[in-house]
């Protein structure tokens, strides 16, 4: 019973991490500008990526290797938005205007 | 660095030419009351030069309000200087630097003091120990040193300043406090990642430890750590994790449905909030859950003031709700702290860009 | 209730695959730009995948100390990104 539940368990959460880094991928593909793509590329991907570790964490179960895991979920959360951040930053103080809905005719550089 | 004033010798004598620089610290009071006492002492004419040196090119909008600030700094500072010279004759000049270029740290600075200084014919720099041009722009070295490589005289004010800024010399316990937490963070670390049961790795981590401790203490906590309150705060963010993984699965799944819809209606705009938070870790904590939180992106955190991308009008305004805000005033300020109204109803929100840029 | 055929090991493995794919696609980004900041998102991501299929290959080939190098990937992939956008805006300043 408790194998089948963490089997499963694995199963959704790397399913929902592989989702949510594929809608990371397609905003970062899609999206009109830096900014914008900055949200998926930080949040969407730090989900994914995310859920991914924790399934790994389930899978290792209760060993030192864990509590490396657990280790990196830890930095990934803390370091992508602030990775995500520097980013955006600079592209702001590089004078990179951000993308609105008026100019849509100036192209969306998909 | 010594809380006395300093002087170079040799210019000390006939000091009637001061140049001031004035930023946003708690001690520019001070700062300004002593170079006019300090001035009128040794002469009984004064020309007091305050300056406020912008680290950012003035006509970027961002920058905007950081002109604006300088100007209401640099009028509040010339009242003072009034107040202080009573009767002597004192003349006051102000000045913004910096408006064309972008200053990025000490030496920047130091050579526009010094352009400005040899232009004035300056005898003197009284300097606020505090001294901090903005607050993108850390001090990496001291400003002291670059003054002196520019050949201009200064003279630190001795100023009474809070506890927390206390940098290296701080007192005893808190330098305790300070070395103690540091020690047990790293020495945590580093058994997690060896063997907590192996002597070989006790001995070294306490030595690593130890070595971290000492030279990064200081540096890794700016604030005042405080015996009660510091491992409460620890608690209380424990519970706010949960809630903070709710909204971003939350606010995520609403991200995803606007970005695989083949019409992708996405709406971006920059937006202002003025938040409630002191800066340092809070507002660290606050920007990086905004970040973290899908449709909001911090772009810029120099102070209380965030500029917010934001995606979608929903995430906007959540953001304007402030929901995080008042979480985070939970973590760090404890429970009645929390109930603030909203940044909406504050009117401390702001669209800029999108209709207006 | 566990299907029988499929091995948790091999879950991980094809999961890690599908990971390298998204990468890949995120490497549009990186070659086509067009701002130096996309580029540098787009590579930040790219870590970010990196240090997830390492985790994935490590539970999948139940080899540990991937976890190690994932771990070190991460800070440096951090790293990476605060430099290079503090470089970019501090003419040529050194962090």
């Amino acid at each position: 019973m408790i194998e089948s539940l963490r089997f499963w368990a694995i199963i959704v959460l790397v399913a929902f991490g592989l989702f949510f880094t594929f809608v990371s991928a397609v905003g970062v593909l899609r999206l009109p500008d830096v900014y914008a793509r900055a949200h998926t590329a930080s949040q969407a991907d730090t989900l994914g990526a995310g859920l991914a570790l924790a399934a790994v964490a389930i899978a290792l179960g209760w060993q030192h290797a864990t509590v490396y895991t657990v280790l990196l979920l830890f930095f990934v959360f803390i370091t992508n938005p602030t990775a995500a951040h520097a980013i955006a930053r600079s592209a702001a103080e590089s004078g990179i205007d951000p993308w609105t809905t008026d100019d849509t005719e100036e192209g969306e550089s998909k | 660095m010594s809380n006395d004033g300093h002087q170079e010798g040799g210019f000390a004598v006939a000091a009637d030419r001061l140049l001031v620089p004035l930023s946003d610290t708690v001690t520019v009071r001070q700062t300004v009351g002593y170079a006019v006492r300090s001035g009128l002492e040794r002469s009984d004419e004064l020309e007091v030069h305050l300056v406020v040196a912008l680290p950012h090119e003035a006509d970027l909008p961002e920058s905007r309000h950081h002109t604006a600030d300088a100007e209401e700094l640099l009028s509040k500072a010339a009242n003072w200087v009034r107040e202080d010279a009573g009767s002597a004759s004192v003349t006051v000049e102000t000045a913004l630097l910096g408006t064309d270029e972008y200053l990025f740290g000490p030496r920047d600075f130091a050579d526009t003091f010094g352009d400005y200084a040899q232009e004035h014919g300056i005898d003197l720099v009284v300097l606020d120990p505090e001294y901090q041009p903005g607050a993108t722009a850390q001090m990496l070295q001291s400003i002291e040193r670059e003054l002196e490589r520019v050949g201009l005289a200064y003279d630190e004010a001795p100023v009474e300043r809070p506890a927390r800024h206390e940098r290296l010399v701080g007192d005893g316990t808190e330098r305790f406090d300070r070395l103690f937490a540091m020690f047990w963070i790293s020495y945590g670390f580093y058994l997690v990642l060896g063997d907590p049961t192996y002597w070989f790795d006790l001995v070294t981590g306490a030595a690593v430890a130890g070595i971290v401790s000492v030279s990064l203490a200081q540096i890794t906590f700016t604030f005042p750590l405080d015996r009660v309150q510091s491992p409460i705060r620890t608690v209380r963010f424990a519970f706010y994790v949960p809630y903070l993984l709710w909204e971003i699965v939350k606010s995520n799944l609403a991200i995803s449905l606007v970005i695989l819809r083949p019409s992708m209606p996405i709406e971006p705009t920059m937006t202002r909030v003025n938040t409630r938070v002191r800066s340092g870790l809070p507002l660290l904590a606050l920007a990086n859950s905004i970040t973290l939180t899908p449709g909001t992106l911090v772009v810029r955190a120099d102070d209380q003031r965030l500029l917010v991308h934001t995606l979608i009008p929903s995430a906007r305004e959540g953001l304007f709700d402030g929901d995080l805000e008042r979480a985070i005033r939970f973590v760090f300020y404890g429970r009645e702290s929390a109930a603030i109204p909203t940044p909406r109803e504050r009117g401390d929100t702001e669209i800029i860009g999108g209709d207006d840029q | 209730m566990i299907p029988s055929g499929v091995t948790i090991e091999e879950i991980f493995l094809g999961a890690a695959a599908l990971f390298v794919v998204l990468a890949i696609m995120m490497f549009y980004r990186a070659v086509a730009g067009p701002t130096t900041q996309d580029r540098l998102l787009a590579v930040n991501v790219l870590g970010t995948n990196t240090v997830v299929i390492l985790a994935l290959l490590a539970a999948g080939l139940d080899e540990p100390w991937f976890l190690d190098i994932a771990l070190i990937y991460a800070l440096l992939n951090f790293l990476m990104a605060i430099a290079i956008s503090k470089f970019t805006v501090e003419r040529g300043g050194v962090l």
